[in-house]
């Protein structure tokens, strides 16, 4: 056994990388760069009940050790991911995670008992609580405990496939939100999605992003993750799967000492698309070296 | 695919804000198409994308021009030769010249480079070429030679006014399956574009957004291409990896 394994409750994973959700699309242009098979999952990009086109005009803007994007949640739709799409995911070799998003209630059960059907292709869902760029539905579910909780019951009568919430850190109290979703039945949560933000062209007195704001993603927002990821180990019997600025090795074992069982690896892959490779490298090493399995660091820390 | 650590052998000054920079990179020399580009670490966070101004297959070298329009492009115009960069590429789809005799090559802006490319390689395979040049001022002028037709808006140089004037000028009539393409700021390619309507002749358009990965996975840096036939009025399709070349007629521009 590879001493990278990790699980993430009943989900086995080869290593604790994962492709975060919207940075690696459905696996189809990183394939052409490495072998993704050598990672835990890959989180495909975030899904609705009907295609949606995304936001106009920029959507990016570069900012301190990091970035901000105002996608919108631009995807095919989940019919057509499930026709074209999950297949090749099941073919690269690594944990299939099916990373869905909606408007409403509605529209997150029906997105989630669709997906129910094909639950031998898929090993967990992640369910987006926490898009900062789109008006309705995800951040401004996933920011209130009690709708948080609402929905993840209600999903949770929809399928027995591991549910994983993905949470918005622009919160007042991350704990509250996280313990809603435990104790309506999620599976895990996954810490966090990106920062609200804002970028400003001094030139025309306007915003960069044509959306106005846009969520702050890259190594500059790890601190922040972390604290959460720490705060939330303290409090949660369920996994935590932590996701931040992770571009090192060393980024992935603060990780887990924090409190996660795994971590996602997205703005990374935009700068250095086979960083996960050097990552995974340097994981064994660390492990061999020091004479360890990863698993066992998670929730090490200790606290002054 | 792969990413690939490079080293700038050369790097010269080609007017105020603007370089010319070449790097050692074999593999991306063998296999650059003109209208592809490359994504290059800026000592900044995200890499910077840049159309391929040449290729030597020989040397194993290939060429980008850098205008400084902000920090990023300030950075890497201030590179010094031995400098080790990060380099993707080449990425994108390069134009189709397929089924054309006559390339009528219209560049504006930082387009001069990749036109400069589309020049040297097709015209090396056989093809016939026509360079059409914009430019403000006759102070801008660069990537220019004797056999290109200049424009500049104030009339210091060559024609006086825009592309598409430039493109008036030429007799269509001695062309053989001509097809324009077109490289610089977004309205002189939508006139270029218009011009070409008017001629009948087929146009394909080089689009450029602010961009992250440049190889298709952040889905940042789209343009609006008409989508009737799957029953859309557009899809966002993305400059890197679905572009950056696309048929005028299919943008909504």
């Amino acid at each position: 056994m590879s001493r990278i394994n990790v699980n993430v409750g009943k989900v086995n994973l080869k290593s604790p990388l994962i492709l975060a959700s919207g940075t690696c699309n459905f696996g189809h242009e990183l394939s052409e760069y490495y072998d993704l098979s050598i990672l835990g999952g890959l989180s495909s990009k975030g899904l609705t009940c009907k295609p949606r086109v995304g936001n106009e005009g920029v959507r990016v803007a570069e900012c301190a050790s990091g970035m901000l994007n105002s996608v919108g949640l631009q995807n095919p739709g989940v019919d057509y991911f499930i026709e074209h799409d999950l297949d090749y995911m099941n073919s690269l070799g690594t944990g299939v995670i099916v990373n869905a998003a909606g408007h409403s209630f509605d529209d997150y059960i029906e997105i989630v008992s669709k997906l129910n059907k094909y639950k031998d292709k898929i090993d967990a869902l992640e369910i987006n609580l926490s898009c900062p760029n789109v008006k309705a539905g995800c951040m401004s579910v996933g920011s209130d405990p009690q709708q948080v909780a609402e929905i993840v019951a209600l999903m949770r009568k929809e399928t027995d496939l591991p549910l994983w919430i993905k949470l918005t850190p622009n919160v007042t109290d991350i704990k509250s939100i996280a313990l809603a979703a435990q104790n309506s039945g999620a599976d895990a949560v996954v810490l966090i999605n990106t920062l609200l933000g804002m970028a400003i062209d001094i030139k025309t007195r306007r915003p960069i992003l044509h959306n106005n704001t846009g969520g702050y993603s890259g190594p500059a927002v790890k601190p922040v993750a972390l604290r959460m990821v720490s705060e939330c180990s303290q409090v949660l019997d369920i996994p935590i799967i932590g996701c931040g600025g992770i571009s090192t090795y060393e980024d992935v074992l603060e990780f887990m000492i924090a409190g996660s069982s795994a971590v996602e690896i997205g703005t990374a892959s935009l700068i250095h698309p086979t960083c996960p490779v050097t990552i995974t490298n340097e994981l064994e090493k660390y492990c061999d070296e020091n004479d360890l399995d990863l698993k066992d660091l998670t929730g090490t820390l200790k606290l002054w | 695919m792969q990413e690939y650590k490079c080293t700038i052998t050369e790097i010269s000054k080609l007017n105020a804000d603007t370089v010319y920079i070449t790097i050692s990179c074999p593999e991306i020399a063998k296999a650059a198409v003109p209208g592809q580009f490359v994504n290059i670490s800026a000592d900044k966070f995200l890499k910077r994308p840049f159309g391929i101004a040449s290729a030597d297959t020989e040397k194993g070298t290939f060429c980008i021009g850098v205008k400084v329009v902000g920090k990023g492009t300030q950075e890497i115009s201030s590179f010094k030769q031995g400098k080790a960069v990060d380099v993707l590429g080449p990425l994108g789809n390069g134009f189709n010249v397929d089924g054309y005799d006559d390339l009528v090559l219209v560049a504006g802006g930082t387009g001069v480079f990749p036109i400069n490319f589309a020049k040297e390689y097709y015209g090396a395979r056989g093809k016939k070429i026509t360079v059409v040049q914009g430019f403000r001022t006759q102070d801008q002028i660069i990537m220019s030679d004797k056999d290109s037709i200049v424009s500049t808006d104030d009339g210091s140089f060559g024609i006086h006014g825009n592309c598409c004037d430039a493109l008036k000028t030429l007799d269509w009539n001695s062309f053989s399956k001509p097809v324009i393409m077109t490289v610089g700021p977004l309205p002189m390619m939508k006139f270029t574009g218009l011009l070409a309507r008017e001629l009948n002749v087929p146009c394909y358009v080089s689009m450029e957004q602010r961009m992250a990965c440049g190889i298709g996975i952040c889905l940042v840096c789209v343009c609006k291409i008409k989508a009737e036939a799957e029953g859309r009025e557009f899809d966002h399709k993305r400059c890197c990896k679905d572009g950056p070349v696309f048929p005028y007629e299919e943008v909504i521009w």
